[in-house]
């Protein structure tokens, strides 16, 4: 049958978005609305301890009384929260399953994501823990892991096998009064990734996670901590992806980094939730609180690579609380089409010593709106703290927009601080030459960009960064015309 | 090889070029020289098919096909290359990857596989040392922070990883020393052969003594208004270009 | 009854005083709802995060001065660039001093707002200009609109330069224990002419005084206007000065504020470029110690393409003190071949002292080249021991090392004689003599 122009025109737009496929699993869904019942029965469904469920209610009241901050660069209808299924499990999920007892579609689902399981267990040594529409579905590896005794599981099942560990650190970095998300997060999260390095212990592998969010009108609130006991060493990485819906589906996700006396934590996101279709229609909100504490000599360092969703709001950050102490973000954000993103980074010293850095990169296109929202505080207590920061926008087209809105406090008399930031596009002159040389312009666009991203690529692990590097690429297909 | 026939430019409605004639034969060098605003570099740019430049009227056949309607990309893969007079920075993209591209670009283009990376470094050995160019070099951004030396060297190493049957050589002179003028005059002579061309693009005679012409042009106004050996070239040097402009005014 | 209250009352002794049948008093009536309903800004709001009104407005100032004062030319000769000769609009109190002033109608007008806000002879001029460029939103400065009746009328037509730079100054007598002052100054520049104004608050004994004033500036085509602004007041005096600037096609304005001395100094200097190729140039030097506060809240609008924009600001703090710099650059999308630039570089000298400083650009047009920097820092201890080992002692070597800090800034004081009086003060705040001319 001839191939016509309509349907041509729809593939390419469909094509726009990869890993916009829709899986058809069985799904175990909650009605949709949120009152203290539901928060009650989410817990009772996964056979929570009290102390956790009273946690869940506590936050639930707080939230209630909070309303949704307005202060960001961003402009959006607001979540109906009573529209939204706070509990969706893809049915033929089994907590003590096994790898080859897993779903086959599911299976289907992570090849496209690109992501099979077996593959990776074999050729790249991550350990993965997969997370579709906030339950987790599969942890590989756990076997290897645990023989140096890091924990690294779904935190719905740390919280039967480890209570103790969970309930010691859960929300000493994120408190459940926050913030609005962080609050409702608390309140109704069903899954996420619980990680626990001991003492002295460098994780011989890099740790994954997988978010999908699958099933439509649900909202995915998952909750990940990761605690590095002293002296210990892990790298964490973050994979996100959901299908393309007409539909905004909202993520309100909680990251907690505890680095103790001398640990270290790398934590990577690749960021690729359904950022809306050409006309800014549907796409994920993505509102995510996530923060790290730095013991005595920690470090913390966030990489993250933004391409997807409709609206950001993600502000990873540091305390810096323990002497000599340093905290690092990094972070390429992509904007295109309608997409809003409205991110940053916050640098609290409080110990003495400490260092952190800030390389912010901001690639805005098409319509979009790409802000850059930074603290770095420095506390009267902080002597000889540094920080530098370096915030870049490219803007490509005329009808984007990128903003820089950085705060320094400094109440230290030895603080050095020095931020930078500038805003160019991308010369016609650099496009010629490359043209020039017999590249295209799409290609050169490519170039150019990855040129302009490579000071925050380095930073991810290798196998994350030519994934990242394809997504940027990607995400500005028919950008500049 | 190339040809060019009654070619007028202009930018922003302004003509610069107002009838260019010249005739380029494989295996031969033409030099092309003119005061400054005569137009030299515009016609550079406008073979390159640069889109700031308005082609009002004539037209230019490589190989006998007209290239008027290709894209800058698609002159690049049938052979042109131009040599920038102010090569552009990238930032972040180094010379060797941006070269990858370039040579895996215009083989796609040609429908070859992407060239083996051992193939690659070994290309990329043998030009820089043709160019004496040090190994590290090729790792930095590309022209980010380069010498006006560095930046024309880099020029002329791009042109021997390509190997374009026409390469124009727009000012390849200016801002070089006399050791750099050398390294890439004898780069230049070592790539040329009977199957390609060289336009040298240049306001004055000193790259000619390195790179000899068969052919020397003067460019004024936007034509050519004189055409001679190389012994023009000298006479040029000489005497200067007030008698070229007032030969013309006549 | 709280500062906001009593002001808002004092509208109505305020109303006796004045001809309301101007339709000047409808634009002050429209002003006197707006700050009624939106009162004094408080922290919660994003501009004045760093900066709280809150015990000033505990402050029972009075609105109106209770009495007349005069001041003998001698006593306050040291508050005017006395070394050359000047304009001079000078207040007492509020109130125009005719024996201190010296006003010109010789082919300019250098004179006063209330003559122009009633005088037939001016109305077609303020009907274009008055409340023209001033925010009829920001609180603060419909406040100042609401109350406007005297400051400064400058008015300079096409072509024309003034023979000499203009002084503005404002005293305080502190005959009232608590004093509110509200100057209102309008500067017009015609096509192709040219000033240099400078302006000063002063008060004269330690007695509370809070200055809320707004500056208009319209600078018609390339017109260069060159405003300097001393603030070196006592550690009673605090300032509210609002600024707003509008620039046509090929102007340029220079606003320079040495902060140097005050309580609390707000300084919000707003910039429109409406118009190609305009350059604005915002400078200031902030030296300050003990409990004083300086916040520095500029705007630079870029409205349309081809321009630039300047803006270097330098700050040492001591002691307790605190300092505020928000720059925000905003370009429209029209605004192509824009030229923004922003530096902020501090300098905290005391484990007390705090700086907070937010540069922010928002930017809508892609072929633009805007940057800023800001750095927080300490003297290089290299440098002051390379100057100490060549016999300068620590002291002075330090404020030798301040001074080359903030001097940059400066340089673009086209008023030699302000430019040494600057320097002296910067030396006087540092503490030092620092034994050479600067």
């Amino acid at each position: 049958m001839a191939y016509t122009e309509q349907e041509l025109k729809k593939e390419l737009e469909t094509k726009e978005y990869e890993y916009g496929f829709y899986t058809d699993i069985e799904s175990d869904t909650f009605p949709i609305g949120l009152s203290e019942e539901i928060v009650i029965a989410i817990s009772k469904k996964k056979n929570e301890p009290k102390w956790m469920t009273d946690w869940r209610v506590e936050a639930y009241r707080v939230w209630e009384k909070m309303k949704e901050p307005e202060w960001a660069n961003v402009r959006y209808q607001k979540p109906d929260f009573q529209a939204i299924s706070y509990y969706s499990a893809p049915k033929k999920a089994d907590p003590n399953k096994k790898l080859e007892d897993v779903d086959p579609e599911l299976l289907e689902m992570y090849k496209k994501l690109g992501i099979s399981i077996d593959e990776q267990k074999k050729l790249q040594n991550v350990a993965v823990d997969i997370v579709v529409d906030s339950v987790s579905v599969a942890t590989t590896f756990k076997k290897t892991l645990a023989e140096k005794g890091i924990i690294f599981m779904p935190i719905s099942e740390a919280i039967q096998e480890y209570p103790e560990l969970v309930r010691k650190y859960m929300g000493t970095v994120v408190p459940t009064t926050d913030n609005f998300y962080a609050a409702l997060n608390s309140a109704v999260f069903t899954d996420g990734s619980f990680c626990y390095i001991p003492k002295g212990v460098r994780c011989p592998m890099e740790l994954s996670t997988y978010f999908r969010i699958n099933q439509a009108g649900t909202g995915q609130f998952e909750r990940t901590l990761v605690v590095a006991d002293e002296g210990s060493y892990v790298s964490y990485l973050e994979g996100c992806t959901a299908p393309s819906r007409d539909e905004n589906q909202l993520h309100a996700a909680v990251v907690e980094l505890i680095a103790m006396d001398d640990a270290e934590i790398k934590y990577s996101t690749v960021q690729n939730w359904f950022p809306g279709n050409k006309e800014g229609k549907g796409g994920v909100y993505n509102f995510v609180t996530k923060r790290a504490i730095c013991e005595k000599n920690a470090k913390v360092s966030w990489t993250q690579v933004e391409t997807g969703s409709a609206v950001t709001w993600k502000y990873p950050s540091c305390i810096l609380k323990g002497d000599n102490s340093i905290g690092e973000f990094y972070s390429i954000a992509v904007t295109n089409n309608y997409q809003q993103a409205d991110t940053g980074t916050k640098m609290i010293h409080l110990g003495k010593n400490t260092r952190s850095t800030i390389i912010s990169k901001g690639i805005s296109a098409g319509k979009s709106q790409n802000s850059y929202r930074g603290l770095v505080q420095v506390s009267s207590r902080a002597d000889n703290a540094r920080n530098f920061s370096q915030c870049d926008s490219l803007l490509m087209g005329n009808e984007c927009g990128a903003h820089t809105f950085p705060y320094i406090e400094a109440k230290n008399k030895s603080a050095m601080i020095e931020h930078e930031a500038t805003t160019s596009k991308i010369g016609e002159d650099q496009i010629f030459y490359c043209n020039q040389r017999g590249i295209d312009t799409e290609k050169a666009i490519a170039l150019i960009v990855n040129g302009f991203s490579k000071e925050v690529l380095n930073k991810l692990p290798m196998e994350f960064a030519v994934e990242a590097q394809k997504l940027l690429e990607i995400s500005l297909e028919g950008s500049v015309g | 090889m190339l040809k060019i026939k009654d070619l007028h430019a202009s930018v922003e409605g302004k003509g610069i070029l107002k009838g260019i004639n010249l005739e380029v034969g494989a295996g031969e060098v033409h030099a092309i020289m003119g005061p400054n605003g005569s137009g030299k570099s515009t016609l550079a740019s406008v073979i390159a098919g640069n889109e700031t430049y308005e082609v009002t009227a004539g037209d230019i056949f490589l190989d006998g096909e007209s290239i008027e309607d290709f894209s800058p990309e698609e002159r690049a893969h049938n052979g042109v290359f131009l040599s920038f007079q102010y090569p552009v920075e990238i930032p972040g993209v180094s010379v060797t990857n941006f070269m990858k591209t370039a040579i895996n670009e215009s083989r796609k283009a040609k429908g070859i596989e992407d060239m083996p990376a051992k193939d690659m470094l070994k290309l990329i050995r043998e030009k820089s040392e043709l160019l004496e160019i040090d190994r590290k070099f090729l790792s930095r951004s590309l022209n980010e922070g380069f010498s006006g030396g560095e930046k024309k060297r880099n020029e002329i190493f791009q042109m021997a990883m390509l190997e374009p049957k026409l390469a124009i050589l727009d000012e390849t002179d200016s801002g070089l020393d006399i050791d750099a003028l050398r390294i890439v005059a004898n780069g230049v002579n070592k790539l040329k052969s009977k199957d390609n061309a060289v336009v040298v693009i240049t306001h004055y005679q000193r790259l000619l003594e390195y790179i000899v012409p068969d052919f020397v042009h003067v460019l004024y106004n936007g034509k050519i208004v004189k055409s001679g050996t190389k012994e023009l070239a000298m006479e040029l040097e000489e005497k200067g270009y007030d008698w070229i402009k007032q030969e013309a005014a006549v | 009854m709280d500062l906001k209250d009593k002001l808002v009352s004092s509208f109505l002794a305020f109303e006796n005083n004045i001809d309301v049948h101007n339709p000047v008093h409808d634009v002050r009536t429209e002003a006197i709802k707006n700050f009624e309903t939106k009162g004094f800004p408080s922290k919660k709001m994003e501009a004045w995060k760093y900066t709280s009104l809150n015990s000033l407005q505990k402050i029972d100032f009075s609105i109106f001065p209770k009495k007349e004062s005069s001041l003998e030319y001698k006593d306050v000769k040291k508050y005017f660039i006395h070394q050359i000769d000047t304009y001079k609009i000078v207040f007492i109190d509020g109130v125009f001093s005719s024996n201190l002033s010296e006003t010109t109608h010789d082919g300019v007008d250098i004179c006063l707002m209330s003559s122009a806000l009633t005088k037939p002879m001016y109305k077609a001029v303020v009907d274009v200009y008055f409340n023209k460029v001033a925010s009829k939103e920001e609180s603060l400065t419909t406040l100042n609109t609401a109350f406007s009746r005297e400051g400064a009328y400058i008015y300079i037509p096409k072509n024309k330069v003034p023979k000499k730079p203009i002084e503005i100054i404002h005293f305080s007598t502190g005959n009232d224990a608590a004093l509110m002052l509200q100057p209102r100054n309008l500067v017009i520049a015609e096509e192709n002419s040219e000033m240099q104004i400078i302006e000063r608050h002063q008060s004269l004994t330690s007695n509370a005084v809070l200055t809320n004033s707004v500056t208009e500036i319209f600078a018609a085509k390339n017109a260069i206007v060159d405003y300097y602004k001393v603030q070196n007041d006592n550690d009673s005096a605090s300032l509210i000065d609002n600024t707003y600037v509008d620039q046509k096609d090929g102007s340029h304005v220079k606003v320079h504020t040495f902060s140097f001395g005050g309580k609390l100094l707000r300084n919000n200097l707003n910039f429109y470029q409406n118009g190609e190729r305009i350059d604005s140039t915002m400078k200031g030097i902030t030296i300050i110690g003990e409990k004083q506060h300086v916040d520095h809240h500029t705007l630079v609008h870029h409205i349309e393409p081809n321009c630039e924009s300047h803006q270097d600001y330098k700050g040492i703090f001591a002691e307790n003190s605190t300092g505020v710099f928000n720059g925000k650059i905003i370009v429209d999308k029209i605004a192509q071949k824009t030229n923004a630039f922003q530096q902020n570089n501090n300098i905290l000298i005391s484990d007390k002292a705090t700086i907070n400083t937010k540069p922010q650009l928002e930017i809508f047009a892609d072929d633009v080249k805007c940057s800023h920097g800001c750095t927080i820092g300490q003297l290089d201890e290299e440098a002051l021991f390379y100057l100490q080992s060549r016999g300068i002692p620590k002291k002075e070597a330090r404020a030798l090392l301040m001074y080359a800090f903030a001097n940059n800034v400066l340089e673009s004081v086209r008023i030699p004689e302000l430019k040494v009086r600057i320097n002296k003060l910067i030396a006087n705040k540092l503490g030092v003599n620092l034994g050479f001319d600067l």
